[in-house]
């Protein structure tokens, strides 16, 4: 099961980095470019990417290739950073001395703006062949500064069947000088004829010191707030920066987590599974609204709105392309809304389930041990798992596009039976 | 910043730089325009990360100074303004056009995150403009349109001292055109895949300038290819990896039957045949005793056939091409009469020139050669 996967990407989009593209690049500024690897979080892996590097960069000199080789899948659970992983491995290539975080190329990739790195980002709930066909001629140019030719893929878990055969031959054999950088929770994700061209690079969760040492070195973060983050985005780098910076990510993780607690009678149960979605619309409506006036405003002055005397050609069309592909981002961001609740109420009968059992460990909702107390007296150890259960299917279904309303209620059904 | 153009000036230039200008851009500021007026002269500029356009045209510069605005409104404004002097003047938001009563404001984009457009390469050497036009006209007919198979999109310009040869193929024809030009040094070598696409505008827009100058980098920056002309300089990426590798080994030696046929019979002839081929069948071509045979369609479907006087030297031979294929090369050639050449057999490829009459040799450097359909029989 990798419903997780939903909450991936998008945590870190509607949180507070990714989406705007200001508010990346200054969280990343931050950081004071020591190296582009500082945003990787908690990786073991990282010495053997750096090693990577420098043997691509003696490539560039005739030097045997090494470990380097031209396609590359980063997989890890959601919250790992598989994308920040990928973009600051193609910095790290990018660069001239491997990544120092300041120079223009660096600078360039963070910020989107590298003529030679190519990043396909879906903001949808699928990547479509016609954006696979936009990207593979760009695969296929000589890198315009003279290094490396990279794409990025991420959630290349949502590549469709089509698209992934159309992506394939590029993956295959692409040019020397390109390489491919697919992200996906775990490489079963992809199709098995990519996959077996991709080297992996596997990422794990980052422990919670290592994020809550994160947040509050890069992005500034007093210690308490990210120490709490950390332990209640177990290990999700991006859900981590949202509970330490927005307070209504904070607030709606504590409606979330009064749920469990109010689920006596048929009634109660409706209403959790309604307020469960209308919070994620309401999240949806906050998150997007503004960002949808603002694209759509950016685009028309581009294309020459605002000014005096004559509409400009081609805008409808290019302003409802726009919009369509906002109605679908709209729908992902309600989708993972939900999908991230469940998994807050599924780290809260985890702990439960803990007490239950009487096993020594850290409880992720810790700052509420009491009511866990309570909740581990009144239920058995079966039927909590029963509870995670439901859970888990109910996150199954959502991602298999059930009706998120209809789905909610069977499962806070199942949940107040135990 | 302050000046003033004159119109035709000004639409001329817009148009050119605005012409690659992506109509859904994907940052906001790809879709501007820049402008840069100094010194007398002002400089339209357009860049979208794979292609850059640059024109300097003169001016009365009142006030020098930089402005971005959206390159697509623009060229509509130039268009439509009436034959009077244009007057341009920006504040830090607006820019105001200015034409006899016509007045526009455009709001300006920020120019600083406008990215620096790439420096055209070292010159390589200069070539007629309209020469190279035709040549890559000529060309680009065979070039893969499925961008699926990047590398068959390009076309691919060699350079051997005097000689550029250009090459383009989507696996069953390719076309090869030799030119020659003044390169900066006689012992220059060279070799770029450029987009077709791109490399066709680029020489068609610069074809009236004279003398076009080819910048290939060489050695020290290869990743770019420049065309310069008549104060337009334009830059584009070039398409990476393996081309036809020995493509002139493709071009078979032993010809047994050469046929010569007048073109314009023959083009109308394969179009009206072809038009009971459904797709992916062949006209099947029929050489011998001084005519041709088209005929296409076959058993139960509908059927043509027309006869054409041909002069054929050697042994007849039958064989079959996909019509639009067939009606590319021989429309490419640009001469009164086409020279076919064959092999002993109808499975090897058909190589098109062309000819001035029908007693003559083909000396032109275009060779098209189209690979047959095996016929059913």
């Amino acid at each position: 099961m990798n419903g997780a996967s939903d909450a991936a990407g998008m945590a870190d989009m509607v949180g507070t980095a990714g989406m705007t593209s200001t508010t990346s690049a200054s969280n990343a500024n931050r950081g004071n470019g020591t190296s582009v690897w500082d945003a990787v979080v908690g990786q073991p892996i990282v010495p053997a990417l750096q090693q990577t590097v420098a043997d691509a960069s003696a490539s560039l000199d005739g030097a045997p290739s090494g470990s380097m080789t031209h396609a590359w899948l980063f997989t890890g659970p959601p919250g790992s950073g598989r994308s920040v992983a990928a973009k600051a491995f193609a910095a790290a290539l990018q660069c001239d001395s491997g990544g120092c975080g300041t120079c223009a190329e660096c600078t360039d990739v963070r910020n989107g703006t590298h003529p030679d790195v190519a990043a396909l980002v879906t903001e949808g709930l699928s990547i479509k062949i016609s954006q696979v066909r936009e990207l593979v001629p760009k695969a296929a140019l000589r890198p315009a500064r003279g290094r490396w030719q990279i794409v990025i893929v991420e959630d290349a878990d949502r590549l469709g069947e089509d698209a992934a055969d159309a992506l394939l031959l590029s993956v295959e054999e692409p040019p020397d000088r390109t390489v491919w950088m697919l992200c996906a929770p775990t490489a079963e994700d992809i199709a098995p004829t990519i996959r077996s061209r991709c080297r992996v690079v596997q990422l794990r969760t980052p422990p919670s010191d290592a994020v809550a040492t994160y947040l509050s070195t890069t992005e500034g973060i007093d210690k308490r707030t990210a120490t709490f983050a950390a332990r209640a985005a177990q290990g999700h780098i991006g859900r981590a920066r949202a509970l330490a910076t927005d307070e209504n990510a904070r607030s709606r993780r504590e409606e979330v987590l009064k749920l469990p607690f109010a689920l006596d009678d048929l009634r109660q149960c409706l209403d959790a599974a309604a307020s469960l979605v209308d919070a994620a619309k309401a999240d949806a409506e906050r998150h997007c609204d503004a960002l949808d006036a603002r694209e759509v405003d950016e685009l028309k002055r581009a294309l020459g709105a605002e000014s005096t005397g004559r509409k400009p050609r081609n805008m409808d069309a290019a302003v409802k392309e726009l919009e369509r592909e906002q109605k679908l981002r709209r729908t992902r961001v309600q989708r993972d809304s939900i999908d991230r609740a469940l998994i807050d109420v599924l780290a809260l009968y985890r702990d439960v389930l803990m007490l239950q059992l009487g096993v020594r460990t850290e409880l992720i909702n810790d700052e509420m041990r009491a009511s866990l107390d309570r909740l581990a007296r009144n239920s058995r150890a079966e039927s909590t798992l029963r509870r995670m259960e439901a859970i888990g299917q109910a996150r199954e279904a959502l991602m298999a596009n059930a009706a998120p309303l209809l789905t909610l209620e069977s499962m806070a059904l199942t949940l107040r039976e135990g | 910043m302050k000046f003033r153009l004159e119109r035709d000036v000004l639409a001329d230039a817009v148009a050119w730089t605005a012409r690659t200008l992506p109509s859904r851009p994907t940052v906001p500021v790809l879709a501007g325009l820049r402008l840069d007026a100094s010194d007398g002269t002002v400089t339209f500029s357009s860049f979208d990360y794979e292609v850059s356009g640059r024109v300097s045209v003169e001016g009365e510069v009142a006030d020098p100074g930089t402005a971005l605005i959206s390159g697509k409104l623009l060229a509509d404004i130039a268009r439509s303004l009436p034959a009077k002097p244009v007057e341009f003047s920006a504040d830090s938001s607006k820019v105001v056009i200015t034409c006899g009563s016509a007045r526009f404001t455009l709001v300006t984009l920020p120019v600083e995150e406008y990215p620096e457009l790439p420096q055209l390469p070292s010159a390589s050497g200069t070539v007629d403009g309209t020469t190279f036009a035709e040549a890559v006209g000529q060309v680009a007919v065979a070039a893969g349109r499925d961008d699926m198979l990047p590398t068959l999109t390009g076309i691919r310009i060699e350079i051997d001292g005097e000689t550029v040869t250009l090459g383009a193929t989507d696996r069953y024809r390719l076309a090869v055109r030799e030119i020659t030009w003044n390169p900066v040094r006689p012992d220059l070598t060279g070799v770029a895949l450029v987009p077709a696409r791109t490399l066709v505008d680029a020489a068609k827009t610069l074809a009236s300038a004279g003398d076009v100058t080819l910048a290939l980098g060489g050695e020290s920056d290869d990743s770019l290819i420049g065309l310069a002309g008549g104060g337009r300089h334009t830059t584009s990426r070039l398409i990476d990896g393996e081309w036809v590798p020995n493509y002139r080994r493709l071009f078979p030696t032993e010809i047994a039957t050469v046929a010569r046929i007048e073109i314009d019979s023959l083009v109308d002839s394969v179009k009206r045949v072809a038009l009971v081929a459904e797709r992916n069948t062949p006209v099947r071509l029929a050489f011998g005793d001084g005519q041709l045979v088209l005929e296409a369609g076959s058993g139960e479907d509908a059927q043509a056939s027309e006869a054409l006087p041909a002069q054929v030297d050697g042994p007849g031979i039958a064989t079959g091409f996909n019509p639009s294929y067939l009606l590319d090369g021989l429309q490419a050639l640009g001469t009164p009469f086409v020279h076919m050449s064959f092999t002993d057999t109808p499975m090897k490829p058909v190589v098109i020139q062309g000819i001035d009459s029908l007693e003559g040799e083909p000396s032109s450097g275009y060779r098209y050669l189209a690979m047959p359909i095996r016929l059913s029989s």
